[in-house]
């Protein structure tokens, strides 16, 4: 039975556990297509494909619901190896080349072209010859294809990352049978002149007859490159439209989706217009690998809730590292109108401000040792509290330390055994208080929380945001929450500021349109989008 | 899988239940009439099997001298002679062999009392002979030690090797027998007279000549030494057998009943131990149970093997004791991040250069022990201040690299100790340039100084009370700092790196600490070793003992990365408790052969290897 469709992925559903990550989610491809497929982080994008690969992380985790066709045939993909046999390639986000290799080797590795001599004709096909020639002359084929001039006797180390992108596209579709290829944001790391190349190669792969899925969030991409999109959101398939029909604007108001319900409402204010700047930063660079800051200026003011967005590894995280000495950073903070010497943990920690880290077991617990002497740490070494002196001997002042964290438990909620028990036998979301109880205990003026709620399940989520509410309303502690949840900043959050590729594009109000959300998530400028308005 | 667990347990605990009920049904025999007439038909057995032997030798004698008489007579040459005895003696033995003389239907009533009134006799020499030879020990012991002393002087100012066992001789050619030892020798020649007269009744071949000729076989036979029922049993049988006995089984039963309670016990604890398997291993973890299992198994097998158990444990408490600051040394390391400080051996090296320093400078008894800590303590802090440096520059590999550091340290130093100016004849070797292998210390320096300290001993355990007061002491000291600001800072740079940098911590600082503490323990801890051990050995030995005091932690239920101070005091003594009832017990199972010094080498380096599987420690709690 020959269909339109080369691929025709429908009512795929996939649970981990309670979680449901993908809900009757729909996907067609037509041959020679430019599929793209679009939505915020968590949109289910990544477990689609895993569907399509056949990953053994799904297979693991009990499968899935709905079908795969593959030229309208029931595919039944039990792993990557199969996947690729059946003709579907990948380009993936993360390059896998041996850089010790030459361009060619890498081109045709695991299906070289061998000659039989002597001793594979005895022992064993293994051992046959490679016939390097006949391999460099495929390597050169496919690299024409994807317009690189380069020698195919090159080796992979040393060459720069957008050359890499291009032999990784190479290598797939040197493979013979291939009839769908997808593309894992290629554009990530290219600089735009290498994107553009990238989009033609692609347009010419598809001319071939090869169809594309084009995994990305670069709304300007979309629009260049692809014939069809479909969006996710939450798992769901809200739109499958043709490219032609569609704006920036249209794309970016359906990735971000209307404001639904909040998990946490609180009434909004209006930031007062004699309000204090609590911390004011100026030029931030910060160099956190995977989320550089390239030059960020901000203030925030006294009490209120500042929301930090973006899409991850646009450098949003690396602004709380950065300031609190975590990643090498340059640049002025002043707080409270002191300046600030950024680059020392220990001063931004003594200067009265604390972070709750988004890299919970990396760097934000002690995993092996106690509730309480988590929460006591910081407020032990920085403040010296929770200490009595016996004799000679600074002692830990156990009453106390009991008191505060029998406190913190009750006050946070933390489900535990007792203040004694290990802080990694317990769920990801008591984790995450304990770490808030760390930075409460520390008393301070200035609160960083950095992805407050990521892994943690929903109705510990709320406990967070009620949490970080609280300490605003009512102890009059200024928050920045870092959070690639949209959702959540613009539930509690008082302004917004949505970073893309290390900079600021716009800070917004919770309340601004989901497609200016959008359109700042991809790296669009306000004044870029407000022609488009005009003419929407 | 629950119920197959509950019945193994259940069968075990019946039979253990019934071999200790059975056993102390059947103890209190021994001391009653039963058990005395036992032992009585075992002791009339040797007698007459002994007597029997001696019946044969002197028909031997007989037809000798007959044969001699006869070629004498008939004017041989001497070849006649040599031949015609030795015909003549294997004649008789041909004669012999086979059957002793069959006694039953024989009265042997008056055999049986002038038997037990010559044991009597005998025994109260025996006891009296070795009343007056220990006083005579006694007497002489002094003068024999300062002897001793001189020769060792003497030895070391030539420079011979110095024995490694210190034992006192006292020379027992100058001993005389008392007048009250005279007097029952007569009393019991006098009874064995008797005895004699009594015997040739059953045995008629015997003559007064045979019998005189006898008389030392049978004192050896019937003399034992310890005289409880077990041994005169055991000694018995050794000589005659069991078959004379009318209930052979109830006779071993009552012989070995204290071994059935021992096997009764073991059963029992067994059943607990599979019963309980769950929540003892949960309290454990697994290696600490298998291991604490097999110390059980190691104590009963040496009470079956008659073993001195407690003189065993007296030991295995001693070697806990010296080795505890070693392995006490292994904690900052751990806490601090650097893992496991297998380059201990710098800290090692640092407190035997302490401890020469004051046997050179002869500062004698806890002076001179103090002096040696403190210098060692120094050398220590220095050495390990510059190892600090190296682990600071080489974090993420430390397991390695600590390794290696104390590999290339021990070989470094057996070259220092070659070239090191000291003086002292009891430290170098007279000829050429260097220091001894093993220096021997004595009461002059700090031999046994903690030992001996308010030592005391129960029946055969002895409470080595200095040396226990001193670990606790520095198990106190590491426990308080790791309880301080910095301990816990610097515990918290081992917990994650990471988290200690984010919240301002000098993570190098802390790691400097760490391991500056762990090489200052370690000088400590040779110390503590080489006092209680009596020698202190250069060049090679330090190396392995890094590995040793590893294992010991990992086995105690540290992991590389976490570590309190139960973990150091349960690990070396399951340690050392199964390296010092091993190798005696596996000596008793498999005797006469080298098996004790490859026992030692399979059991260290077996638990070597066995911790460093469970590397990870147990469970997190």
């Amino acid at each position: 039975m020959k269909t339109e469709y080369i691929l025709n992925m429908q009512g795929i559903t996939k649970r981990y556990g309670e979680n449901t990550v993908l809900e009757n989610v729909n996907l067609s491809v037509r041959p020679g297509e430019i599929h793209a497929l679009l939505g915020e982080n968590g949109a289910g994008k990544s477990t689609l494909m895993n569907v399509l690969f056949g990953m053994p992380v799904i297979h693991n985790t009990g499968g899935f619901e709905g079908q795969v066709l593959l030229d309208g045939e029931n595919a039944n993909i039990t792993s990557p190896h199969d996947a690729m046999k059946k003709g579907i390639g990948m380009v993936h986000q993360e390059f896998m080349l041996l850089p010790e290799f030459t361009i060619s080797e890498n081109i045709k590795l695991n299906r070289e072209i061998t000659n039989s001599n002597l001793v594979s004709r005895i022992l064993n096909k293994n051992l046959e010859t490679l016939d390097m020639p006949k391999m460099a002359k495929d390597a050169r084929k496919a690299l024409d294809d994807v317009g690189m001039g380069i020698d195919e006797y090159v080796q992979v180390a040393g060459l720069p990352i957008g050359y890499m992108q291009f032999i990784e596209i190479a290598r797939e579709i040197d493979k013979t049978g291939v009839k769908l290829l997808v593309f894992d944001e290629p554009t990530a790391v290219l600089t735009e002149s290498e994107a553009d190349q990238l989009i033609s190669v692609m347009k010419k792969i598809a001319a071939s007859g090869i169809s594309i899925i084009f995994i990305t969030h670069r709304l300007d991409e979309v629009i260049a490159a692809s014939d069809v999109v479909t969006i996710l959101r939450d798992g769901k398939t809200v739109a499958n439209l043709k490219t032609k029909d569609a704006t920036v604007l249209t794309l970016a108001e359906l990735m971000v989706g209307r404001q639904g319900e909040g998990m946490v409402s609180t009434e909004k204010r209006a930031i007062p217009k004699d309000a204090k700047v609590a911390m004011s930063v100026r030029n931030l660079y910060v160099d956190m690998p995977g989320e550089e800051v390239k030059g960020v200026d901000f203030d925030v003011y006294e009490g209120e809730i500042f929301g930090i967005g973006g899409l991850a590894g646009q450098g949003k995280i690396g602004i709380p590292n950065g300031i609190m000495g975590l990643y090498e950073a340059s640049g002025e903070v002043k707080l409270f109108g002191e300046p600030l010497q950024i680059g020392d943990p220990k001063k931004a920690l003594s200067a009265g401000i604390s972070m709750v880290s988004e890299d919970r077991k990396g760097v934000g617990l002690m995993l092996d040792q106690s509730i309480k002497n988590n929460i006591v740490f910081n407020a032990m070494e920085i403040k010296g509290e929770y200490l009595r002196k016996i004799l000679f001997f600074t002692q830990k002042n156990e009453a106390e330390i009991d008191k505060q964290a029998q406190d913190m438990i009750k006050e946070l909620d933390i489900r535990c055994f007792g203040p004694q028990q290990a802080v990694g036998t317990l769920s990801g979301g008591n984790q995450q208080k304990v770490c808030i109880a760390r930075a409460l205990t520390m008393k301070p003026k200035f609160l960083f929380v950095s992805e407050p709620t990521r892994g943690i399940d929903i109705g510990a989520k709320r406990l967070v945001l009620e949490t970080l509410l609280k300490l605003s309303r009512e102890e009059g502690i200024t928050i920045v929450m870092v959070s690639s949840e949209l959702q959540e900043l613009r539930s509690i959050s008082d302004r917004i500021a949505i970073v893309s590729e290390g900079k600021i594009v716009d800070i917004l109000p919770p309340d601004a349109s989901s497609a200016a959300f959008g359109l700042a998530m991809s790296g669009i400028k306000p004044d870029e989008h407000t022609d488009e308005e005009a003419k929407a | 899988m629950k119920n197959w667990k509950r019945i193994v347990a259940a069968l075990l605990l019946v039979v253990g239940i019934v071999l200790i009920v059975m056993s102390v049904v059947n103890m209190p025999k021994r001391n009653s009439e039963t058990g005395t007439a036992i032992i009585e038909k075992l002791r009339v057995r040797s007698l007459l099997s002994a007597v029997g032997d001696g019946v044969v030798e002197s028909y031997v004698d007989i037809a000798k001298k007959n044969a001699t008489e006869e070629v004498k007579a008939a004017g041989g040459s001497l070849s006649d002679l040599r031949k015609a005895i030795k015909e003549a003696e294997e004649k008789v033995r041909s004669e012999f062999t086979g059957d002793t003389t069959d006694y039953t239907g024989k009265d042997m009533t008056g055999v049986y009392a002038s038997l037990a009134e010559y044991d009597a006799s005998l025994a109260s020499y025996a006891d009296e002979k070795a009343l007056a030879e220990k006083k005579y020990y006694d007497a002489h012991l002094a003068e024999a030690e300062a002897l001793a002393e001189q020769k060792r002087e003497e030895a070391i100012a030539k420079g011979e090797d110095v024995p490694a066992e210190e034992t006192v001789f006292v020379d027992m050619s100058g001993f005389t027998p008392t007048e009250k030892m005279l007097s029952l020798r007569a009393t019991a020649d006098e009874k064995y007279k008797l005895l004699g007269a009594e015997l040739m009744k059953v045995e008629p071949q015997l003559t007064e000549n045979a019998l005189e000729t006898l008389q030392k076989t049978v004192d050896s036979v019937l003399y034992q030494e310890q005289r409880d029922f077990a041994s005169l049993y055991d000694a018995y049988a050794s000589y005659a057998g069991t078959d004379v006995l009318d209930d052979q089984r109830q006779a071993f039963i009552i012989r070995y009943a204290d071994d059935f309670i021992t096997f009764g016990v073991g059963f029992i604890i067994l059943a607990f131990a599979i019963y309980f398997y769950d929540a003892i291993v949960k309290a454990l973890g697994v290696p600490r149970f298998i291991i604490g299992l097999f110390f059980i198994l190691l104590c009963l097998s040496a009470l079956v093997l008659d073993l001195n158990l407690s003189a065993l444990l007296s030991n295995t408490v001693v070697r806990m004791g010296m080795n505890s600051v070693m392995v006490l040394a292994m904690v900052p390391g751990i806490q601090c991040g650097i893992s496991l400080n297998l380059g201990l051996p710098i800290g090692l090296v640092a407190g035997l250069l302490g401890g020469l320093m004051a046997i050179e400078y002869e500062i004698p008894g806890i002076a001179g022990f103090l002096f040696a800590l403190a210098s060692g303590m120094i050398i220590a802090a220095i050495a390990g201040y510059l190892y600090a440096m190296l682990l600071n520059r080489l974090k993420g590999s430390e397991m390695s690299v600590t390794t290696y550091v104390g590999f290339s340290v021990v070989s470094l130093m057996s070259i220092a100790w070659l070239m090191l100016p000291f003086k002292s004849l009891k430290l170098r070797w007279p000829l050429g340039t260097g220091l001894r292998n093993t220096i021997g210390l004595d009461k002059s320096n700090f031999w046994r100084i903690l030992d001996r300290f308010l030592a005391f001993k129960i029946g055969d355990f002895m409470v080595p009370t200095g040396l226990l007061l001193f670990m606790a002491f520095a198990c106190l000291m590491v426990w308080l700092f790791s309880r301080s600001k910095t301990g816990v800072a610097m515990q918290a740079v081992g917990n994650n790196r990471r988290f200690a940098q984010a919240t301002g911590i000098n993570v190098n600082k802390m790691r400097t600490i760490g391991t500056v503490l762990s090489t200052v323990l370690g000088a400590v801890g040779i110390l503590v070793y080489s006092q209680s051990y009596g020698f202190m050995q250069l060049y090679t030995a330090p190396r392995q003992m890094g590995f040793v005091a590893a294992s010991a932690i990992l086995i105690g239920g540290a992991s590389t990365s976490r570590t309190k101070i139960s973990h150091v005091i349960i690990g070396t003594f399951l340690f050392q408790g199964v390296l010092t009832l091993g190798m005696p017990v596996a000596n008793e199972l498999v005797p006469g052969s080298t098996i004790s010094e490859t026992m030692r080498i399979l059991i260290s380096n077996g638990i070597i290897l066995y911790a460093l599987t469970k590397s990870g420690g147990d469970t997190r709690g």
